[in-house]
């Protein structure tokens, strides 16, 4: 080849090299085992910040703790090629955002099977778009409310304090209840563990500040039989504290009729598909928003982080089928110990957390001590084999008051207590204690785990 | 000391780099970018071209943290270069890193250099084994 020659390819091959650098999504080419070939800067942007050990070894390893789905959706695709999964949303992090304006919130992963020895994955920080989409949905959801033919509703006054002011036929009809109801909470139309008094005052709290509160979810009738309901509250505009009684209305509709669409969508979206229980995107989405009340009327909250033990050494030894079961096991057990109002979900391979609004530190240890007693009372069988499992936890509680203690500070004080509940032998859970210096320095390192 | 006893690691080397004329940088054996206040390139020597495959004249005067490494634009090196310049403090600190030279994913330490009241702030590479 001539110079000449020579120079025009190099040239062509530097802008190549260039147009990847510069291409604004993240490309990774790894085997099917995750390990990265090839990558492009944007994808190292938007995973190092991931990373513990400042590595970028394997895609799976580097997102292990945020979509530990991934290896299995791999090994689960049997064709030899072909779109794995498209524009899979991939919640990083609850509070990270404002402490770092950079740290996306939302990755979107797509993966196409190139053969049978390499991935193709596309990456892209989504968090704006998921952003928009959800405030969207929210309008979809109040525009639903008011346009969707209405076969029957109960309209029923509230005072400033969320107490029916008076009784109608419609709240007859529709709940079963008789006049006597004046005067009792508006919660009297909910489940008893479905909702906390704190939570009541959120929804009248919410709707002055956006006009409305839109909630759907069970409820219950006077004769205690249960409903899906979609219920909007709204601050009536005219009034007056010195003369009216009447601050809010509230319309309850009967959508049991619908419940099957409405959950399906919910759970596509916010179940974790193993085990059952809320995952990432729900529970970030829930605490966010719980954080966020909490501080706007104080009050205690806690947040608990469960780790199964040595999960690794069970899925060793038992295999991946049994480490499943283990984790639909444990997922059963948290959802029917803890309170309906409780958020439990799958944060991890092996980690749930689950958030107790309006709960205190010891509140949550007792409950979280019976969920730890309970796991390890017997052993779970899994094809004849006996499986041993116990789990550690840790506790951390917001007071409301801090306006610091973010989601993530939160999050990092349950962590911290965790790894001290694994360092002192597990099977046990630890609450968070400021440590002696004034820094939030980890008491003890990950290794423990 | 001349230019090439400089090391990756040489203690307050923000002011002994701003002394060097570009063909003593390209006598470095670590990859330096320097840019200025706007984020533009100004510096990017021999080493760094070698191992990313461009050559300066596709570099220079580019904003470093979207047209030439946008790798790094995150809160790890991007916004400490930002919050040095806000709050008007130095930074010297060195992080393990993964660059995308080539496409290839490489271990690499960053050291994050940047003084109050001087023009140029630095990142440089150094590849770890």
């Amino acid at each position: 080849m001539s110079a000449e020659a020579c120079a025009v390819l190099a040239a062509e091959h530097e802008a190549m090299i260039q147009f990847l650098y510069l291409a604004p999504v993240g490309l990774v080419q790894t085997g099917t085992d995750g390990e990265i070939a090839m990558m492009n800067p944007i994808s190292a942007q938007l995973l190092m910040p991931l990373q513990r050990d400042g590595n970028l070894v394997n895609l799976f390893d580097a997102l292990e703790d945020v979509a530990p789905e991934l290896r299995n959706l791999c090994a689960a695709f049997t064709r030899s090629n072909g779109m794995i999964c498209e524009g899979l949303h991939i919640h990083l992090n609850g509070g990270g955002g404002a402490r770092h304006r950079r740290a996306p919130q939302v990755l979107s992963i797509s993966l196409l099977k190139l053969d049978d020895t390499r991935l193709m994955a596309v990456l892209s920080d989504v968090s704006e778009q998921v952003r928009r989409e959800r405030q969207l949905r929210q309008n979809d959801a109040w525009l639903n409310a008011l346009l969707t033919s209405i076969t029957d509703y109960a309209l029923v006054g509230l005072d400033r304090d969320g107490r029916i002011c008076e009784w109608n036929e419609t709240i007859g009809r529709v709940t079963g209840h008789p006049g006597s109801v004046i005067g009792q909470p508006y919660s009297v139309f909910y489940p008893s563990d479905a909702c906390t008094p704190d939570q009541l005052h959120d929804r009248l709290r919410d709707a002055d500040q956006n006009g409305w509160s839109l909630s759907e979810g069970p409820s219950v009738r006077a004769d205690g039989s249960l409903f899906w309901s979609s219920a909007m509250i709204s601050p009536l505009p005219d009034f007056d504290p010195q003369v009216d009684i009447t601050a809010y209305c509230m319309v309850v509709r009967d959508i049991s009729d619908k419940r099957e669409a409405i959950e399906s969508r919910r759970k596509s979206v916010y179940c974790d598909h193993l085990t059952g229980v809320a995952n990432r995107r729900a529970f970030f989405e829930a605490a966010e928003l719980e954080l966020h009340r909490n501080r706007r009327r104080p009050r205690p909250t806690a947040l608990i982080l469960f780790d199964a033990d040595h999960f690794k050494r069970i899925n060793d030894r038992h295999g991946h089928p049994a480490g499943d079961a283990v984790l639909r096991h444990l997922g059963q057990l948290l959802a029917a110990t803890f309170r309906q109002v409780d958020v439990v979900a799958r944060v991890g391979g092996e980690e749930f957390a689950v958030l107790l609004p309006s709960s205190t530190l010891d509140g949550a240890l007792a409950v979280g001590e019976r969920l730890r007693q309970l796991v390890a009372a017997r052993p779970l069988l899994v094809d004849g084999m006996a499986i041993d499992i116990t789990v550690s936890a840790g506790i951390a509680a917001s007071d409301g008051v801090d306006e610091n203690l973010h989601l993530d500070a939160l999050m990092k004080r349950a962590d911290q207590a965790l790894y001290a509940a694994k360092a002192a032998g597990r099977n046990r859970i630890e609450r968070w204690t400021p440590p002696p210096s004034e820094s939030d320095q980890s008491p003890t390192t990950r290794d423990a785990a | 000391m001349n230019a090439t006893d400089l090391s990756f690691a040489t203690p307050g080397l923000h002011a002994r780099l701003a002394q060097l004329n570009a063909d003593q940088l390209d006598g470095l054996d670590f990859g330096v970018i320097g840019f200025d206040a706007d984020t533009n390139v100004c510096q990017y020597n021999q080493t760094e071209a070698q191992a990313a495959g461009l050559t300066a004249p596709r570099v220079l005067g580019q904003p470093l943290f979207t047209n030439v490494a946008p790798c790094l634009n995150n809160f790890m090196v991007a916004q400490r270069f930002e919050d040095a310049q806000d709050d008007d403090t130095s930074l010297d600190d060195t992080i393990d890193y993964v660059l995308t030279l080539r496409m290839r994913p490489v271990k690499v330490a960053l050291r994050l250099l940047s003084e109050p009241g001087s023009a140029v702030r630095y990142v440089l590479v150094q590849r770890r084994p």
